[in-house]
């Protein structure tokens, strides 16, 4: 009965909905005690929190902070039990619920703590910014997102998860909308939750690899494949080379202005060759020409360099065209969030303040399903549970009612938890695998 | 009873010696455990003195940002470390494994006892730490690129590595990976070379500049690459090492002898941190005015920026703010010439809910109550720039055409930028530095450019508006080699800024020690959740 709820509400009209179902920041503090209540997975993010018990105080001496009203923030929060967490999240609704490491010893107690607190684990967590393609997107700027620009995101997502995975053979990974114009990865793995700081240190700067030269007006992107690209550059142009020409050719038309052309222009990183691509594009280009005509333009040049065994352009700039694909489209990582040992993130499943929607997760092999423009608000869920409890009649007051547990599959809600659910089965399950291996 | 005395003795020396070789039978060392012998007070600060001008002779090679153990690199060092008469060190760290010669024995011991005795006074602050550990790792890899493949394999033996190397078939199943990622060899070499398979962790700086080839968590690693194995092991030791020392240091603190020495030490060639301006109040007035005269070009495109955009990016505050905390703006001065700029773009509430703590916070007057050290060139070249960023080094982080354009714009001559840019584009970021501020200030001498207020302090003291102090620079060459043993290098060594910068450090490190975490997170998390950009 709850997944045909659902179908029918996925169904509904989209337009009407949204209309319906505006979102307004002034009412939120209203409608959260009973988004905590009746839809916050509060048994999933504590069994996510607690790994299956699988190391002393991994869940009570997690540091967890709250974001109340008026920008109250409180740190040094922990809990020892589920009910206990639930117990507060409920009393306190707070708008943001951030996590951080795991401490040496109880958060709460740090005043008195000689030494101050120590972190002894936490997840290694990406954070990704749609504000940091900026100069790239064309549709959006800021904080506005649409399914044009989303799709950096959708590669950033790709490229990175099969890094991590491939590479340094992490499993449990799970991915969460940031409730407006990001993506945060979270790594869930026993080593990865260990890694000391230089560790992290050394796995971001693997994974960043692009360096911003600075200009008068602004940066440029660029990217460096060497002599002979490293494996995981190879397998990222793999992943992004088919979509450059649908994301940055016709969606975004980023040559498509002097501008635009003088971005492709600052991308090479050879002064001379630089100008005469210029020349060359001035003379053979109308102003306003299609990004489209640009790029075979400067890819007709480029090929045409490289023959001349004296030029910049068989030597520094061989791999320019896939350094300057990979420039615009690989994942933009903030690398002082990974690097960070201590950083407080956001928990899935919060409101985002300002557009009232949850931090879903999503699974990375359907990220290109992904839609951040529908993804429910609390205003919307609200509605539907109102709803289902007006069709149903048969809900009660009483707090421990059996069908409260699951009120978020009724609503659009659910496939974030499930995503969630079939990453908490897989962890718990390779905890379980790891307990009989002792 | 007298005789039987001396007749031990004797024994014991004679023991000693034979031990000596035993103790000390490679170049190459971990540095495992502290030293037991007795050393007489007069050698320990000889000794001290001696690992200290090594060190910085490494030193003076990394502000040059060479690649450590490149051809350049190794002449550099090379060159001064025989100008500084440590030829013992330069044979210990260019002759490969184990030589037999009694010099060689002396000089493994003496460099086996400095180690720990710097240890001592670098355990005190995290700066100083940082500091330690990588000019200890950069010995310790020259040392070991020195060593043939025999004395590698030896010394993995000796030293308790069980690693083995792949067979033909195990490495034909990952030799595609291997072609691709393995830098630094040619595939001919790569098809030659034995190769290891490690997790991840125990080769990060191979992993961080991508370097070898990584599948499902491993590492596969050359014999040519072994040393960053090895090197993290060291580094590990090393820095448990410091936190051991660091326990342990009140007591030998009580010692008035050794305190003097150590105090006196860890200033004196590191140089000053620029947290304390004493001698200067800068009116944020005057600003504009010295960002052309005076700053070097980091800050002052961090300047311009601000007063065009009126807003700068978390980093970009850090490193300004406390560049003008150390150049003398006072902390009223600041939170007004944040607010001016800043409010220009937003409310008065949010600057006063989002900023105002931060800039409180850096002057040492709110959360860790710890004053904050202004950046030094190392780090702000060594930070990656991200999108939209103007902080960092521009010699580095600027295209070399749009520098080329910047130094013209303010007013160098085409000859002038090619002075400039010779260094710049050969990555001697603050030589081209030292060679703008020559340039802008027609200074006959190139100055040692290592920290940005060290060039507004040079520069200040071009224009006639400061006096040169005499203390904080490293001592005089000829006064330090012919008699160390003599008191003369202790009050040499001793200043007021010493005394001072001591007691900072001391307070600092205990006030950042039980709060370090709290300001940390604290910091982040305002950048990341708070502010709109």
């Amino acid at each position: 009965m709850p997944e045909q709820v659902a179908d029918q509400e996925n169904q509904a009209p989209q337009q009407q909905t949204t209309a319906v179902h505006a979102y307004n920041p002034e009412v939120l503090q209203d409608m959260l005690p009973v988004y905590y209540r009746r839809l916050f997975p509060h048994l999933p993010f504590y069994r996510w929190l607690s790994y299956g018990s699988s190391e002393d105080a991994i869940f009570s001496n997690r540091e967890i902070s709250f974001t109340l009203q008026d920008d109250i923030y409180i740190r040094y929060l922990c809990f020892d039990t589920q009910a206990e967490l639930e117990k507060e999240i409920c009393s306190r609704n707070p708008i943001k619920i951030d996590i951080g490491p795991v401490m040496h010893s109880k958060p709460k107690n740090h005043r008195s703590i000689p030494g101050g607190l120590t972190p002894v684990q936490r997840e290694l967590v990406f954070d990704i910014d749609m504000t940091d393609y900026d100069e790239v997107r064309t549709c959006c700027s800021g904080a506005g997102v649409c399914l044009k620009c989303w799709k950096f995101m959708v590669l950033a997502a790709r490229v990175l998860d099969v890094a991590l995975r491939e590479d340094f053979g992490f499993e449990h990974i799970i991915w969460i909308f940031s409730g407006r114009r990001g993506i945060h990865c979270w790594v869930c793995d026993h080593q990865a939750r260990h890694l000391d700081g230089r560790g992290r240190y050394a796995v971001a700067e693997y994974l960043n690899i692009i360096t911003y030269a600075s200009f008068a007006g602004g940066n440029s992107p660029r990217c460096s494949m060497g002599d002979r690209p490293h494996h995981s550059l190879k397998r990222a142009l793999k992943i992004v080379e088919p979509m450059f020409e649908e994301i940055v050719l016709e969606d975004q038309n980023l040559f498509g202005t002097p501008k635009g052309v003088t971005k492709l222009l600052n991308m090479v990183h050879d002064d001379a060759a630089r100008g005469e691509l210029e020349s060359y594009l001035q003379k053979n280009l109308e102003d306003g020409a299609h990004s489209r005509l640009v790029w075979e333009s400067f890819i007709k040049y480029a090929n045409s360099m490289r023959t001349s065994t004296t030029s910049a352009w068989s030597r520094k700039l061989k791999n320019i065209v896939a350094e300057i694909q990979l420039g615009l489209l690989y994942p933009r990582l903030d690398i002082n969030v990974t690097r960070g040992f201590n950083h407080l993130l956001k928990a899935p499943f919060c409101i985002h303040p300002a557009t009232g929607k949850v931090c879903v997760p999503f699974s990375v092999s359907a990220v290109a399903k992904f839609d951040p423009t529908t993804v429910p608000t609390i205003t919307q869920l609200l509605h539907e549970i109102n709803a289902f409890d007006d069709k149903s009649k048969s809900y009660m007051e009483a707090p421990e009612d059996k069908s409260r547990i699951k009120d978020h599959k009724k609503t659009s809600m659910f496939k974030g938890v499930v995503v969630f659910e079939e990453f908490l089965r897989k962890l718990e399950r390779s905890q379980k695998s790891g307990s009989l291996q002792f | 009873m007298e005789f039987g005395l001396k007749k031990r003795a004797r024994h014991e020396v004679k023991v000693e010696v034979a031990s000596l070789e035993t103790k000390y039978p490679h170049n190459v060392m971990m540095y495992h455990y502290p030293p037991t012998e007795d050393v007489h007070i007069d050698e320990f600060e000889e000794l001290a003195l001696e690992r200290l001008r090594l060190l910085r002779v490494l030193d003076r090679a990394s502000t040059r940002n060479l690649r450590v153990l490149s051809d350049e690199w190794k002449e550099i060092v090379s060159a001064d470390l025989t100008r500084e008469g440590l030829r013992s060190y330069l044979r210990l760290c260019s002759n490969g494994g184990s030589g037999k010669h009694e010099a060689d024995i002396q000089t493994r011991r003496r460099d086996y006892l400095s180690h720990f005795i710097l240890r001592l006074a670098y355990c005190r602050s995290e700066d100083l730490a940082r500091w330690f550990v990588a000019r200890e790792m950069e010995l310790f890899r020259y040392k070991f690129a020195a060593l043939s493949s025999a004395e590698v394999k030896q010394f993995l033996e000796s030293n308790g590595f069980e690693i083995h190397p792949l067979t033909e078939a195990q490495k034909d199943e990952v030799k595609d990976g291997l072609y691709e990622s393995t830098a630094g060899q040619s595939v001919a070499k790569i098809e030659l070379l034995d190769f290891y398979k490690v997790p991840f962790t125990q080769v990060l700086d191979l992993v961080r500049g991508r370097r070898c080839y990584l599948k499902a968590g491993y590492a596969y690693v050359n014999t040519h690459d072994l040393v960053s194995l090895v090197g993290t092991k060291q580094q590990d030791e090393i820095e448990q090492g410091l936190q051991a020392a660091k326990t342990m240091v009140d007591d030998v603190e009580a010692d008035d002898r050794i305190s003097r020495t150590l105090k006196a030490l860890h200033n004196s060639y590191t140089g000053r941190d620029y947290t304390v301006c004493r001698d200067a109040a800068v009116p944020i007035e005057s600003l504009d005015q010295l960002s052309k005269t005076s700053m070097p070009l980091c800050m002052r495109i961090c300047h311009e920026h601000i007063r065009a955009n009126h807003h700068i990016k978390h980093t970009g505050r850090m490193q300004y703010g406390l560049f003008l905390k150390g150049i003398g703006v006072t902390l009223e001065d600041s939170l007004r010439f944040w607010r001016e700029e800043f409010t220009k773009k937003m409310d008065s509430d949010k600057f006063t809910r989002s900023y105002e703590y931060n800039i409180y916070h850096n002057y040492g007057k709110k959360g860790s109550m710890v004053n904050y050290t202004p950046y030094s060139c190392a780090k702000i070249i060594k930070d990656v720039a991200g999108p939209g960023d103007c902080h960092g080094c521009p010699y580095k982080n600027m295209d070399q055409g749009s520098l080329k354009s910047k130094l013209s714009s303010y007013g160098l001559s085409a000859s002038a930028i090619e002075e400039v840019m010779f260094f710049v584009s050969r990555g001697h970021y603050q030589i081209g530095c030292g060679k703008y501020f020559q340039l802008t200030h027609n200074s006959p001498v190139e100055p040692s450019i290592n920290h940005p207020n060290n060039y507004f302090e040079e520069s200040q003291m071009a224009m006639g508006n400061r006096q040169k102090r005499a203390n904080g620079s490293a001592p005089p060459k000829a006064r330090i080699r012919p008699d160390i043993k003599g008191h003369g290098d202790r009050s040499m060594l001793m200043g007021d800024d010493d005394d001072e910068l001591w007691r900072i450090a001391e307070t600092q490190e205990r006030i950042m020690q039980s709060q370090k975490d709290i300001s940390e997170a604290f910091n982040d998390d305002l950048d990341l959740t708070q502010i709109d950009y």
